[in-house]
C-alpha cells in the first residue's frame, strides 16, 4: 500500500500527533498529522477485530509513537445491525404496549409485494416485558409506578439473561421519571441500559422506543470494542465519529452507539467539506459512486442534518448527515426487460461474482459498460494490481447488444447512460425536491466509479463545475481527522406563539447540558458554540422544518416553506414542535498538503479508443500521479489513478489546483 | 409507436420522478392528518388525450380510479390554461366523496390546446354529511356528503371563490379543507412547472411520442407478465359479512380468463347494490384489478394507461362491483376493495399456486370518532384504520399487524393522539393465534382499545367480523375480527358496521382479523417434538 511514513526521530520533544482513521468494509484508512507533516497509509480491514487493522495501521503509520488525538470511525455498531449479531435485548414498556416494536407504523415498505415482509423485531416476544405505569401527555401520572413493581421488574430483568436492556415508555418526553427509576434500578446489574428519553426527548412513541431498541442492541459490541481499543491505546484521547458529522469522547459513544451507526458516510461528507473549504466552494453536491450503491447528499455552507433514518429497515431517530442512497454502481446488472426496455440495476452483481470482467461472472455491469466504452483503463485498475479481462466485458455486452438490436458500443453508451439517469434522479431528490436548483452547487465525485460518471453527469443536471479531490479514498478519514467534539440535544416543547427569548430559555438546559459535557471532554469554553434550531410547521400540518433561531425565525419559517413547497401562508398559525441544540468544539486544524508545481511537461501514459459523445475517439491517459499544481488541459482524456479513474468530456477543461485537486469547468 | 431502450428507461424515470416530486409536496404541506401522517393521496401526469403517463401512488385504490377522474373532468370541461377542475363524485370518476381529485392543464407557450395535464387525489378528514368523518353508514350519496361533479375551482389563475365557499360551507373543518386544498394545488403548479421544463429542454414533440411510446412499453409488459400466468378460466367467490342493514353474506363473483397474453375479468353474478355503504363504484372494482394483477408481475410495471390495456374489466351496473346513484359508497372503497382483491387471489391463486398468498385480513377495520372535546372547548373527527394479519404464501409467514393489499395508511402516534383529542390508548398489541395454522402460518390480527374522555359519537366500519379469511392449500382460515364496547369492565360485543354514542370512561376495543395459513400444518405433537 502507498504510505508516507513518519520519519522518526529520537529528538527531546515528541510530535504532537493527530490522526483519523475510517474502517471500511475492506480497508482502514489512516490520515495523521504530525509537526504539520500529513500522515496517509491504508491496511486491510479485520472485521473479526477491527481494533487490530487500527493498530497495525497506527504501528506501521507512526512506528512506536502514539497519537495525542484520534478520531475514529467505526462501523462496529453499523455491522451487528446489518449483520444480525447485536445483543439479546430485555424491553421495558408499559403494559398492554409491548408488541409496539413488533407493529411499528402498520405500515409496509413494499405497495405490490404478493408477501408484504418486515425486519424481525430485535427484542423477541418472550423479552418484552410490560410494565404497570402510566404517564399522560401533558406530564401528570395517571396510573405511578409503584415500589413492588419495580421489584418486579428488577427480578424479570435477572431472569431474562439478557445483555442490554432498553426502556421506552409513552410520553416520557413530557416526564421522564417514570423511566429513570426503572433505569436506576437496573444500572445497578451492571449491563447497558438504554433509556428513551435520554437519547431523544421528543413525542411520537414508535421512533423514540425503536431507537431505544437499537442503541441496546448494539450496546455491548460497541462497548467492549472500544473498551479494547482503550486499552490499547491507553496514550491517545480517543474520539469516536457520530452519523451528524461530529465526534464524541468514549464515553458517550459507548452510552449512545446508535448516534454512530452511520457515521462512515457522514465522516465523508465531512471530509469532502473540509477539502472543498480549502478550495473556497461551501455549495457543494457529494457524488460517491461505489460498488452497489451510490450515496449523493447536498452541502449548503454546512452539511444538512436528517433526524429520521432506517438502517437496515429499523427506525432510527438520531441526527444523521442527510445521504440519500441509490442502488446503483459499477457492479449493478444491466438487462432488457419484456417491455423492451433496458433497466440498469438496483439487482448487483455484488462483490461475487461481481461485473463480468473481473473474471467470474457473464452478465453486463455498468463497470463492463464502462469498459467497453473505454472509460476504463483495463491495464490501469487498481494501479495495474488486479487483472480485468476486457474480452469477457465484449462477450456480456455483445449479448445485451444482441438483445437490444444494436452494436456493444451503443449498448454500452445505452447502460451509462441509464445507469446516469438513475444518479441524476437521486440528486433531484436532495436539490429540486427539496427546493435547491443543482445548477448553483459544485459537484464533489469520488468513489470507485463517481469520476467516471461525473462529467455526463454533471451535464445532465446543468452543473458547470465538478472537483475530484486529491486522496479520494482518504475522505472518510480525512473527515474523521478535523471533526469537531460535538453534542446535539432535543426536546418536544410544543409552543403555538413562538417568540425569540421564550425559545432561548427553553433551550437553556440543552446548552447547558452540552456544555458541561464538552468541558468534560477537555474543550475550552472559548472554543464551543452553540447553535438553536426550532422544528417548525403551520399549526395543523405534521411535517416539520428545521428552522435556525434567530430574532426573524418565524419569517425565515415562512421564507423556507415557500423555497422548499413553492408556497407560504404568512397569517397562518406558527407553531414550535421540537426545539435542538447543536454545540460543538473546533475541530482539529487540519489542512491540505499543498502539490508541487509543474517541473516538466505532462506525458500521457498511454492512449485508449474512448466512446467520446456518440462516436468512438482515440484519447490520451494520463497518471494522476504526474499531474502537478498549475496544469490545465482541454478534455476529452481520461486520468488513473489507484482507485479510480477520471473520464474528462471533451465539453471541460480540466485545472489542477495547488493542494493537487482537479477542477472540471465547462469551456467558454 | 417505438423508442430504443435507452430512451424509453430516461424518459420513464423523469416522468416517474415528476409525479414523486408532487408527491412529496402534498404529503408534507398538507394539514389533515390522513394526508399528512398517512399519506392517503396520490400524484399523476397525463398525455394530451388524458391518459395516465406517470402515476406516484401512495395508495393502490387510487391506480386505476384516477383516470376516470381526468376523463370526467375533461369530457365536462374545457380547461384553459390557469384552470383547475375538482371532482369528487364517486359516479363522475371519484371513488368516495372523501377522495378530491384536481385536474389542471399544462400549456406549452400560447398554443391552444394542453401539451399534458397534471392531477392529484387526497382524502379530505371529512366532506360533510351526516357524520363527522364522512363514513357514516349512509343509506344513500345524499347522506354521505357534499358531492362535487366536475368544476373549476380555479379559473385563469383566479380562485373561484364562490366554489370555494360553497365547498367550505359543506365540510366540518372548513379551515383544515383550505389548508389541503392549497396544498394539492401547490403540488400540481409544481407538476406542471416541472412538465413545462422538461418540455422546453427535450422538445414538445420529442416528449409527447416518448409519453405514447411509454404506455405501449408498459402494455408489452403487462401483457409478457401475463402470458407468464397458467392460461385457462379461474372461477371464485368470496363473500362480505353484511351491508350494515340487513343484508349479509353478499356474494362478489368472478371469471379470470387468461390467454395468449390478456386477462377479461367478468364479475358477472356478484350481488345487485345493497342498501348499506359498501357499494363500490367502477373505479374501486378497476384499482383493485390492477391492483392484483400489478401485484402479480414479477417486473415493475410503469404505472400507465397501458398497463391497464391487457386487461378488460367487465362489471354490470347496478352491482356491489358497479354501483350507480343514488346508492351509498364511502365503504365500498375501504371494505369493498379489499374483498374485490380477495375474490381475484382466489381465483389466480390456481393460475400461480406458488406464489398467491391466502386471504389477508380483508378489512381495513375503520374507526371514526367525533364530537364536542369539552376539555378543549372544541370541535374534532378522527378517523383510524386498524392493521390486521396478512395471508401466508409458500414459504412466506404472513405479517402480523400490517396494512395489506388497498391500503398502506401509517398508524397516528398515540403520543400525539392523546395531545390532540380527548382519547386515550390503553391497548395495542398484536392478537396471538388469531392468524391461520399452516406450513406457512397466518399473521396475526391487532387489539386496540380506545377510551373517550369526552361524550363521543363513535363510527365502526369492519368486515370479516363473521366470515374469516381463507387459507390456501390446507392452511387454516385466520380468526375473524370482533368489536367490542367496554363498559365498567364489561365487555359487548358489537356489530361490524355500526353508530353509537359513548360515554367519558367508556371504551370502545377492536380486534381486527388474522390472515389465512398457507398449507397443511405440521401436527401439533411434531411441533413439540422439535
Amino acid at each position: 500500500m502507498s504510505a508516507r511514513r513518519l520519519k522518526h526521530t529520537r529528538a527531546a520533544a515528541r510530535p504532537v500527533i493527530l490522526a483519523g482513521i475510517d474502517t471500511g468494509g475492506t480497508f482502514t484508512d489512516l490520515v495523521a498529522i504530525a509537526d504539520g507533516q500529513l500522515l496517509v497509509h491504508k491496511v486491510p480491514s479485520t472485521p473479526d477485530d477491527p481494533a487490530r487493522a487500527v493498530m497495525t495501521g497506527l504501528a506501521e503509520m507512526l512506528g512506536d509513537a502514539a497519537p495525542e488525538l484520534l478520531t475514529y470511525s467505526s462501523t462496529v455498531a453499523t455491522n451487528a445491525l446489518l449483520e444480525g449479531k447485536g445483543a439479546r435485548v430485555a424491553l421495558f414498556t408499559n403494559a398492554g404496549f409491548e408488541d409496539l416494536i413488533e407493529i411499528g407504523r402498520q405500515n409496509r415498505t413494499d405497495l405490490y409485494a404478493l408477501s408484504p415482509s418486515r425486519p424481525a423485531p430485535l427484542v423477541t416476544r418472550a423479552m418484552r416485558h410490560g410494565v404497570a405505569e402510566r404517564t399522560l401527555f401533558d406530564g401528570s401520572e395517571l396510573k405511578p409506578l409503584s415500589r413492588a413493581e419495580l421489584s418486579r421488574i428488577v427480578a424479570a430483568a435477572r431472569r431474562s439473561r439478557a445483555d442490554a436492556f432498553a426502556v421506552c415508555l409513552l410520553h416520557s418526553y413530557a416526564n421522564p421519571s417514570a423511566e429513570d427509576a426503572i433505569a436506576r434500578a437496573l444500572e445497578p446489574l451492571g449491563k447497558p441500559v438504554s433509556v428513551s428519553h435520554r437519547i431523544l426527548s421528543e413525542y411520537r412513541e414508535y421512533e423514540r422506543l425503536s431507537t431505544a431498541v437499537v442503541n441496546a442492541y448494539v450496546a455491548p459490541t460497541m462497548a467492549s470494542h472500544l473498551e479494547n481499543l482503550r486499552r490499547k491505546l491507553a496514550r491517545t484521547r480517543l474520539r469516536v465519529m457520530q452519523s451528524n458529522g461530529q465526534a464524541v469522547g468514549v464515553e458517550l459513544a459507548r452510552a449512545e452507539p446508535v448516534r454512530t451507526i452511520l457515521s462512515g458516510p457522514a465522516a465523508g461528507v465531512i471530509g469532502a467539506a473540509a477539502m472543498a473549504k480549502s478550495l473556497g466552494t461551501d455549495r457543494f453536491i457529494t457524488f460517491d459512486m461505489g460498488g452497489t450503491s451510490t450515496d449523493v447528499s447536498l452541502f449548503d455552507r454546512r452539511a444538512r442534518i436528517r433526524t429520521l433514518s432506517y438502517p437496515n429497515g429499523y427506525a432510527v431517530r438520531t441526527p444523521v448527515v442527510d445521504i440519500h442512497t441509490v442502488g446503483a454502481g459499477g457492479g449493478s446488472l444491466a438487462r432488457l426487460d419484456a417491455g423492451g426496455s433496458l433497466r440498469v440495476g438496483p439487482e448487483s452483481a455484488g462483490a461475487n461474482p461481481g461485473p463480468a470482467c473481473y473474471g467470474r461472472g457473464v452478465a453486463p455491469t455498468v463497470t463492463d459498460a464502462d469498459l467497453v466504452a473505454g472509460r476504463l483503463v483495463a491495464q490501469s485498475f487498481l494501479g495495474g494490481r488486479m487483472a480485468l479481462f476486457p474480452e469477457r466485458a465484449d462477450r456480456a455486452i455483445g449479448e445485451l447488444a444482441r438483445a437490444m438490436k444494436t452494436d456493444p458500443l451503443a449498448a454500452a453508451r445505452g447502460v451509462i447512460r441509464v445507469v446516469n439517469a438513475n444518479m441524476e434522479r437521486a440528486i433531484r431528490v436532495i436539490t429540486v425536491e427539496r427546493g435547491f436548483d443543482p445548477r448553483d452547487f459544485s459537484m464533489l465525485a469520488f468513489g470507485g466509479a463517481g469520476p467516471m460518471h461525473a462529467c455526463e453527469l454533471a451535464m445532465d443536471l446543468g452543473i458547470r463545475h465538478v472537483v475530484m479531490p486529491r486522496n479520494p479514498g482518504l475522505l472518510c478519514a480525512w473527515g474523521a481527522l478535523g471533526a469537531p467534539l460535538g453534542r446535539e440535544y432535543s426536546l418536544t416543547a410544543i409552543d403555538s406563539e413562538p417568540g425569540f427569548a421564550r425559545v432561548i430559555r427553553r433551550a437553556r438546559p440543552l446548552i447547558e447540558r452540552a456544555r458541561a459535557e464538552l468541558a468534560g471532554e477537555g474543550v475550552r469554553a472559548a472554543d464551543i458554540t452553540h447553535e438553536v434550531f426550532a422544528d417548525m410547521r403551520y399549526r395543523g400540518q405534521s411535517y416539520e422544518i428545521e428552522v435556525p433561531v434567530t430574532d426573524g425565525f418565524v419569517e425565515q419559517f415562512h421564507e423556507m416553506h415557500r423555497r422548499t413547497f413553492g408556497h407560504a401562508a404568512p397569517e397562518a398559525a406558527v407553531e414550535i414542535v421540537n426545539i435542538r441544540v447543536r454545540s460543538r468544539g473546533a475541530g482539529a486544524p487540519v489542512k491540505p498538503q499543498p502539490l508541487a508545481p509543474a517541473r516538466r511537461k505532462l506525458v500521457a501514459v498511454t492512449k485508449i479508443e474512448t466512446l467520446v459523445g456518440e462516436r468512438r475517439r482515440t484519447i490520451e491517459v494520463y497518471s494522476r500521479e504526474h499531474l502537478a499544481a498549475g496544469m490545465r488541459l482541454r478534455g476529452p482524456f481520461i486520468v488513473v489513478e489507484l482507485s479510480s479513474t477520471t473520464y474528462v468530456a471533451p465539453e471541460f477543461t480540466m485545472r489542477v489546483d495547488e493542494f493537487g485537486n482537479l477542477h472540471l469547468e465547462v469551456s467558454a | 409507436m417505438k423508442l430504443d431502450p435507452v430512451a424509453l428507461a430516461v424518459m420513464n424515470s423523469r416522468l416517474a420522478a415528476i409525479a414523486e416530486e408532487m408527491g412529496v409536496v402534498l404529503g408534507q404541506t398538507a394539514y389533515s392528518p390522513n394526508i399528512k401522517e398517512r399519506h392517503d393521496f396520490s400524484c399523476a401526469l397525463f398525455d394530451a388525450k388524458g391518459e395516465l403517463v406517470a402515476q406516484a401512488a401512495h395508495i393502490p385504490v387510487h391506480l386505476g380510479s384516477t383516470p376516470l377522474s381526468v376523463r370526467a373532468a375533461l369530457e365536462r370541461l374545457e380547461l384553459r390554461p390557469g384552470d383547475v377542475a375538482a371532482v369528487n363524485d364517486p359516479f363522475a370518476g371519484g371513488t368516495h366523496l372523501p377522495d378530491l381529485t384536481l385536474v389542471a392543464p399544462v400549456f406549452i407557450g400560447d398554443r391552444r390546446r394542453p401539451f399534458a395535464f397534471v392531477a392529484n387525489r387526497a382524502h379530505h378528514a371529512d366532506i360533510g354529511g351526516m357524520a363527522p368523518g364522512s363514513m357514516a353508514l349512509a343509506t344513500e350519496i345524499y347522506q354521505e356528503g357534499f358531492r362535487m361533479p366536475p368544476v373549476k375551482i380555479v379559473e385563469r389563475g383566479e380562485l373561484a371563490r364562490d366554489v370555494l365557499a360553497l365547498f367550505l360551507a359543506n365540510t366540518r373543518v372548513s379551515e383544515e379543507r383550505e389548508g389541503d386544498l392549497r396544498a394539492q394545488l401547490g403540488a400540481l403548479s409544481v407538476g406542471a412547472e416541472r412538465m413545462r421544463e422538461m418540455a422546453a429542454s427535450a422538445g414538445r414533440g420529442r416528449i409527447a411520442l416518448a409519453m405514447e411510446a411509454l404506455k405501449d412499453y408498459a402494455a408489452r409488459l403487462m401483457s409478457a407478465e401475463l402470458a407468464r400466468l397458467r392460461p385457462g378460466t379461474y372461477a371464485a367467490e368470496d363473500f362480505l359479512d353484511d351491508d350494515g342493514f340487513g343484508a349479509s353474506r353478499i356474494p362478489i363473483r368472478v371469471r379470470v380468463k387468461l390467454a395468449r397474453g390478456r386477462a377479461t375479468v367478468d364479475f358477472t353474478g356478484s350481488s345487485p347494490q345493497v342498501r348499506g355503504n359498501v357499494n363500490a363504484n367502477y373505479a374501486i372494482t378497476l384499482s383493485a384489478t390492477f391492483y392484483v394483477m400489478k401485484c402479480l408481475a414479477a417486473e415493475a410495471v410503469p404505472a400507465n394507461e397501458g398497463l391497464m390495456r391487457p386487461v378488460s374489466v367487465i362489471a354490470p351496473e347496478e352491482t356491489i362491483v358497479n354501483a350507480t346513484a343514488p346508492a351509498a359508497v364511502a365503504g365500498g372503497n375501504v371494505e369493498t376493495s379489499q374483498r374485490i382483491v380477495d375474490v381475484l387471489f382466489r381465483a389466480l391463486s390456481k393460475a400461480a399456486p406458488e406464489r398467491v398468498p391466502a386471504a389477508s385480513s380483508g378489512s381495513m377495520s375503520n374507526l371514526t370518532v367525533g364530537g364536542f372535546d369539552s376539555i378543549r372547548r372544541r370541535h374534532f373527527s378522527y378517523y383510524e384504520t386498524i392493521a390486521g394479519g396478512a395471508g401466508a404464501a409458500p414459504g412466506h409467514p404472513g405479517a402480523s399487524g400490517i396494512h395489506t393489499h388497498m391500503t398502506n395508511t401509517l398508524n397516528t402516534p398515540i403520543e400525539a393522539l392523546e395531545a390532540y383529542y380527548p382519547m386515550r390508548v390503553t391497548e395495542y398489541r398484536v392478537r396471538r393465534g388469531s392468524g391461520g395454522r399452516g406450513l406457512a402460518p397466518g399473521g396475526d390480527g391487532l387489539v386496540r382499545e380506545l377510551e373517550c374522555l369526552a361524550e363521543s359519537n363513535v363510527s365502526l366500519l369492519s368486515e370479516r367480523r363473521t366470515l374469516r379469511p381463507w387459507g390456501l392449500a390446507q392452511g387454516g382460515d385466520g380468526a375473524a375480527g370482533a368489536n367490542y364496547l367496554v363498559r365498567a369492565g364489561v365487555a359487548t360485543k358489537l356489530p361490524g358496521k355500526t353508530n353509537l354514542t359513548l360515554k367519558p370512561g367508556e371504551r370502545i376495543r377492536v380486534e381486527t382479523p388474522g390472515g389465512g395459513g398457507w398449507g397443511r400444518a405440521p401436527s401439533r405433537r411434531k411441533h413439540r417434538a422439535k
